[in-house]
């Protein structure tokens, strides 16, 4: 059996870097497809420990988050299913619609933020 | 393959009637006279966690100030796979291996951080070394270990190296043994004898081993985060192993005036049993030793670095000491306050009362050098190395990517450098060299950053004497 596929649309905010949309099964990972397609996206582990892959749930299925930052309409873990734990995400980052890309595959169309700036929103500096 | 050339035919003498037949040097203090001066650096450089589409690499430097590309990277060992972050690597061999005939100082061990992966670097051809074989991520992950660090040969050939975590990012760590082809031989420690691990150190003719601790990769890896030490997730402790059973014998608590012990280094002298760790998060330098009457190991703060306020800052800037080294004659510890922007030597002719030689206040947040050459800083002094005789350290500005982007945000848009100061071990004082400047934001594929920092004949964070 055919496995399905969900078109995901890669942006990179503060990039300058044309947006970008590939066919990701649902047996494969967006990094790994992001691959197959000749496209560069930030990781390191792969096993999702590491937090270099993360990405940022924009939009699924066409349902938008709310304009409040940190409460999402999108449901994050409706629209991935994840290999192994993501273990590299605390809570408040998965609530707030991050995905690790190494070990996550679609289950619906979606639009992601991607790139090496979105895994610097993950954590800020605690002096400053 | 292996380095050994020729079955050895000296049986290796632990009663130190010392032969020298195989690599470095009988004793440190041969080391600081028959050395040379170093004329190449290897430094590990990295692109992990940017949108630069290539591979982290090995730099060749050029350290001969009498060579036209003096200052230059002049080699670029590429690793086949993007996503490494190289970090910390070593030697096949060193000093502690003098005894092993045939043996020689040739292949470069180069761990991925956050891959996993293992690269075997032959560097035969001192000016342009080759990769020769690469361990994938999946043969350690069957050890169920992951986040390689610390680097060190062992007396008898093999190679033992930090394991920070187990195959899934979570703790416990351990530690990964190579045989001298280059294979991995299985896992060194008996499982379960520490949970954190980072770096270690060890002094074989006083069969012990000291390890320190980070934290579990998936607690480092995405950041530093305040919650992870609320929770409790950083490490504070020092383990010290009966070497020859690699079973640990005791551990030592530093409390929270040692949180995150990371750099860990006994003296060079293979009778002492001092020893030195710096205390990044707590911005503290602990003394170690063993107790003549106990037998058991002891631990003291003996250096503490006040936070500074700052205007730009809400809270008062730790200083973050993220990298130490004692110089060969075991007389200086040299240290980097990596937040701070400061590189500063005590002398430690007596270990428990480190008196501060100098310092040099450069790069980070209140150094008063912020560019070189015009070239601006964009982050303190980080890894640090030292020449055999004491007189001159480097040092690069890179800590960890994903550090780096929390605290200076600019080292990944411009590049590590790397900086050199002159030292006057006889008079205690550091000057910086504003002629030297070696820049990693002009690679070709873009600004890397750089990381550790070794020279091609052993130096003062690889070496060890048996």
């Amino acid at each position: 059996m055919v496995s399905q596929r969900h078109d995901v649309t890669l942006e990179w905010p503060d990039a300058d870097r044309e947006t970008r949309t590939i066919a990701v099964d649902e047996d494969e990972t967006v990094l790994e497809a992001a691959e197959r397609s000749g496209i560069a996206l930030p990781f390191g582990c792969r096993t999702g420990a590491c937090g270099t892959c993360t990405g940022r749930l924009l939009e699924a299925d066409g349902a938008e988050p709310t304009a409040a930052d940190d409460e999402r309409t999108v449901d994050v873990d409706g629209a991935f299913s994840y290999r192994r734990s993501p273990r590299a995400l605390k809570d408040r980052h998965r609530t707030a619609g991050y995905v690790l890309l190494c070990i996550a595959s679609p289950r619906t169309d979606c639009r992601l933020a991607v790139g090496a700036n979105v895994h610097t929103e993950l954590v800020e500096n605690p002096w400053k | 393959m292996s380095d050994v050339n020729e079955p050895s035919d000296v049986e290796p003498d632990h009663e130190h009637d010392h032969h020298h037949e195989g690599p470095g040097y009988a004793t440190p203090q041969a080391a600081i006279e028959e050395g040379e001066r170093e004329e190449l650096a290897y430094v590990m450089s990295l692109y992990v966690g940017t949108d630069v589409d290539a591979p982290d690499f090995v730099s060749v430097v050029d350290l001969d100030p009498d060579s036209d590309t003096y200052c230059e990277i002049v080699d670029r060992i590429e690793l086949p796979n993007r996503g490494d972050e190289l970090h910390h690597f070593g030697w096949n061999a060193c000093s502690s291996s003098c005894h092993m005939e045939g043996l020689e100082r040739r292949h470069l061990i180069v761990p991925g951080q956050r891959s996993s992966r293992i690269h075997v670097i032959d560097a035969k051809d001192r000016r342009n070394p080759e990769l020769e074989t690469v361990i994938e991520p999946e043969e350690v992950f069957e050890y169920d270990l992951s986040a390689p660090h610390t680097v060190h040969c062992i007396p008898d050939g093999e190679i033992l190296i930090s394991m920070l975590g187990d195959a899934d990012g979570e703790l416990p760590g351990g530690f990964l043994e190579l045989n001298d082809d280059f294979e991995i031989e299985g896992r060194w420690e008996p499982p379960g004898e520490i949970e954190m691990n980072y770096d270690y150190w060890y002094q074989p003719r006083q069969n012990v081993m000291v390890s320190s601790e980070w934290a579990a990769p998936k607690t480092y890896y995405p950041g530093f985060d305040l919650e992870d030490v609320e929770a409790g997730n950083y490490g504070q402790r020092l383990h010290f192993w009966d070497w020859e059973a690699g079973t640990v014998e005791q551990t030592i608590d530093l409390g929270e005036e040692g949180l995150i012990p990371l750099e860990v280094r006994f003296l060079h002298t293979p009778e002492s049993t001092h020893g030195f760790v710096g205390a990044a998060l707590s911005s503290n330098i602990f003394h170690f030793w063993r107790d003549g009457e106990s037998g058991e190991y002891r631990a003291e703060k003996v250096i503490d670095f006040e936070s500074r306020e700052h205007d730009d800052w809400d809270m008062p800037v730790p200083a973050l000491p993220t990298d130490i080294l004692i110089s060969m004659d075991d007389r200086y510890l040299f240290g980097s306050n990596w937040l701070h922007g400061e590189v500063w030597m005590y002398d430690i002719s007596d270990p428990s009362n480190p008196r501060r030689a100098d310092s040099l206040s450069v790069g980070g947040t209140f150094g008063e050098v912020q560019e070189v050459q015009n070239r601006e800083l964009s982050a303190g002094p980080q890894m640090i190395q030292l020449s055999l005789d004491g007189e001159r350290l480097y040092w690069t500005t890179s800590l960890f990517s994903s550090w780096d982007e929390q605290f200076y945000p600019e080292e990944g848009e411009r590049g590590s450098v790397m900086l050199k100061a002159d030292v006057d071990p006889r008079k205690g004082t550091m000057e910086l060299d504003e002629d030297f400047l070696v820049d990693w934001g002009e690679c070709p594929e873009g600004p890397a950053r750089a990381h550790e920092i070794r020279w091609p004949d052993g130096d003062c964070t690889s070496d060890v004497w048996q």
